[in-house]
């Protein structure tokens, strides 16, 4: 249908109007804190710093464009790459576990036989509560040897554990982020299970259906949105893994300053002083997890609808 | 995780949204911020950025005999740096104090980013004498002078002296020495001491005492030399000791170190003059039972030492009134009654040659069983190399040497080609920071 366009009547005028009037605040606020850093960021990506003047003392110090010679540089640092392949590691192997997790406990938690149900949600969700950087400090003291008693039960039963070691560190906070965010995803997991109408529980109850069979072929298939949605949101929380290697890096001698790609770039804006490169790699950093969230979207679209017809 | 990184997201969006901001402010050419002269009589009030504990106290004293000159104290946060990155922000947003506290091994970074001010057009040369040479010599670059000295940190070799007695060690004396010590407290189940991958101040300090000089200039060029002969031999001592288990390989001064000093595990700790304060609020059981002894030596009856620490009074390059803020600098580290409230608060081994004596450093004597632990530091002061020179990005040294260390020691790689692959990134990133630099 395609109408003809017409003049808007006074009423639908006015109604126009108010709507700018509430739509300016939320854009000029999106634009200052949003799309502006982000186009400076992008700005900043693409300049570098000049120095004349002996030994760069005393002479101008000028921005001069750079093209895209700070990606380059990023790129070729290999312990930034490195950082790119280390977290892709730890989300493949921690977000799974963690939404199986999140989903057992949530839909054990959802069962109608279910005890103390309040208090167990309350309890599982509590870590989230607890900033980051907190929970690296208390794992820090149950990570390192002649203080954790872990550490010091596993030594007397002759298990030589080094929880902050080379091969271990990883999963010593991959430990950390699966303890303190399992019971938030649990809980936005929880809340789309208590969205299914009970009618469809009669009806499987009325078809003989066993509790196994309601949460495979009921429960799981409906609190799929909200399974991909806690996915997302971990695969750009695991892209940004910064506090836990930052806190436990003083403790172990196996992180260094590129371990995540958001460590270096932190590192080179306030160590190094270059906030260009560091633009730079903040910039690489986004896009990966655009290319990421996108791309896992995409995907489960792709097999949603596959399964739609199937 | 993701709650702490969205903070550091937001935090960093807003700090490049006033970054946008006051760049528009902070344009060179403005007039108004020109240095100028007090005129007589005319009240003024410095700002002055400092993490020295207790700095107030001695600023409240010349406030009340320097009515027409305030100085205000601003505390920074000297953790990690920050208060590096809030200085260097403020320099590029054209707002900063007048005065900061800085240390040895940092000015130069300032200085590629035109902070400072060259303090010898107000007259700083005059107070030369008044300072130790080889920290007076930190801040000289070419013929100009950027910081006050305000103090240093002289290195010794901190001892367990009733462990050393029990098990019969001598404190070494020489390198040599030292290695056989270790083997011997290794045999009675504990440590010498760890090599700590991540200090790369430390490291710099033993290089320093071996004679090595990784920063120098010739001409308008900065040269780098770390993988020269006397930081090789460095490296390969303790790449000998941590290969054969000599040594401890943990982070010093984090929480399973502190357990180790406190309960004897390690029976001594290379450190620096500062460090009495460290031990005495940490392992506060072990009274009495250290001691300090002169740093091991490369060759029987060197006195070769070396510095790790230490900070100045610097004027950053916008203050409005250098003369009076460069007056206060030099009041602050050389009035002796500023020198005694500064060494009461334990702010290292003074810059100034006069105004204490050292008994006033041995602040925590009972601690070292009575010993005049400061004249081991007041000796290696004397014998610190005077012609080491810091570089324009020291902290991303450190961070290079750290990396680089704690990989080798990971994955068994020598300690030498440590030395060899952080002279290449450094020499980058001096380029990087649009430098003229060689390989020393």
């Amino acid at each position: 249908m395609r109408a003809r366009p017409r003049r808007l009547t006074r009423t639908e005028a006015r109604g126009a109007r108010a709507a700018t009037g509430f739509l300016l605040p939320f854009l000029a606020l999106f634009l200052l804190c949003f799309i502006a850093p982000i186009g400076y960021a992008l700005y900043q990506s693409l300049l570098k710093v000049e120095r004349t003047g002996p030994l760069g003392l005393g002479g101008e110090t000028t921005q001069v464009w750079a093209g895209l010679s700070n990606y380059a540089h990023a790129l070729q640092d290999d312990r930034f790459t490195a950082g790119f392949g280390r977290v892709l590691l730890f989300g493949a192997v921690q977000i799974p576990v963690m939404i199986a997790f999140a989903t057992a406990l949530a839909l054990l938690l959802e069962a109608a036989s279910a005890r103390w149900v309040g208090f167990f949600r309350t309890a599982f969700f509590l870590p989230y509560g607890v900033p980051g950087v907190i929970a690296s400090i208390l794992w820090g003291f149950l990570y390192v040897p002649g203080i954790s008693p872990l550490v010091e039960m596993a030594h007397s039963a002759g298990w030589d554990v080094d929880f902050l070691g080379r091969g271990a560190v990883l999963w010593s906070i991959a430990n950390i982020v699966t303890w303190q965010f399992t019971g938030y995803n649990m809980l936005v997991l929880i809340a789309q299970l208590k969205a299914i109408p009970g009618e469809l529980y009669e009806a499987a109850r009325i078809d003989g259906a066993s509790a196994w069979q309601v949460a495979r072929h009921i429960k799981l298939p409906l609190i799929r949105p909200a399974l991909v949605l806690t996915t997302v949101f971990s695969l750009i929380g695991t892209l940004q893994l910064f506090a836990e290697p930052k806190v436990l890096k003083p403790l172990s001698n196996s992180i260094d300053s590129g371990y995540t790609p958001n460590l270096a770039a932190y590192n080179e804006a306030f160590t190094s002083n270059n906030q260009h490169i560091a633009a730079a790699e903040a910039v690489l950093l986004a896009l990966v997890a655009c290319v990421l969230s996108f791309g896992f979207l995409r995907l489960v679209g792709q097999r949603g609808k596959d399964g739609e017809r199937g | 995780m993701y709650g702490a990184s969205r903070r550091a997201v937001l935090g960093g969006a807003a700090a490049a949204a006033a970054g946008l901001a006051l760049a528009g402010c902070g344009s060179d050419g403005d007039g108004g911020d020109e240095p100028k002269d007090r005129k007589k009589g005319e009240k003024i009030t410095l700002t002055f950025w400092s993490w020295v504990p207790g700095i107030d106290k001695p600023v409240a004293l010349w406030n009340r005999e320097n009515p027409e000159v305030q100085v205000e104290v601003e505390k920074v946060s000297a953790v990690d740096g920050a208060q590096y990155a809030k200085m260097h922000a403020a320099i590029k947003a054209g707002n900063p104090p007048d005065l900061g506290q800085i240390e040895y091994p940092v000015v130069p970074s300032f200085l590629i980013d035109n902070g400072l001010l060259d303090l010898t057009r107000y007259g700083i040369a005059d107070h030369k004498d008044k300072f130790i040479g080889w920290q007076w010599q930190q801040s000289v670059f070419g013929k100009a002078v950027y910081a006050v000295p305000q103090a240093s940190g002289p290195m010794g070799l901190f001892i367990r002296r009733d462990l050393f007695d029990r098990w019969a060690v001598e404190p070494p004396t020489t390198w040599d020495e030292y290695e056989a010590a270790a083997e011997a407290i290794r045999k009675k189940g504990a440590w010498i001491e760890t090599f700590s991958a991540t200090n790369g101040n430390r490291f710099a300090g033993l290089a320093w005492q071996a004679g090595a000089r990784w920063f120098g200039t010739e001409g308008d060029t900065w040269t780098v030399s770390i993988d020269d002969e006397p930081t090789r031999k460095v490296a390969d001592y303790w790449d000998n000791l941590v290969r054969r288990k000599l040594i401890k390989t943990i982070p010093d001064r984090q929480n399973a170190w502190y357990k180790d000093v406190q309960t004897g595990a390690m029976a001594s700790w290379l450190g620096a003059s500062w460090g009495d304060a460290l031990l005495v609020g940490n392992a506060p059981k072990t009274a009495g039972k250290w001691r300090v002894v002169p740093m091991p030596q490369w060759r029987k009856g060197d006195a070769a030492y070396a510095n790790w620490g230490g900070s100045t009074t610097a004027v950053f390059a916008k203050s409005r009134y250098p003369k009076d803020a460069l007056a206060f600098a030099i009041w602050l580290n050389t009035d002796p009654e500023s020198i005694k409230l500064l060494i009461e608060n334990g702010y290292g081994t003074p810059g100034a040659k006069q105004g204490y004596t050292t008994s006033q450093l041995d602040v925590h004597k009972d601690f070292f069983g009575g010993q005049e632990y400061s004249e081991v530091f007041d000796a290696a002061s004397k014998g610190v190399d005077t012609s080491w020179q810091w570089g324009p990005a020291t902290d991303t040294l450190y961070q290079r040497l750290g990396d680089a260390f704690t990989a080798a020691i990971g994955d068994g790689s020598s300690f030498r080609s440590v030395l060899k692959k952080v002279q290449g990134e450094t020499i980058g990133d001096l380029k990087e920071k649009g430098l003229k630099v060689e390989a020393g």
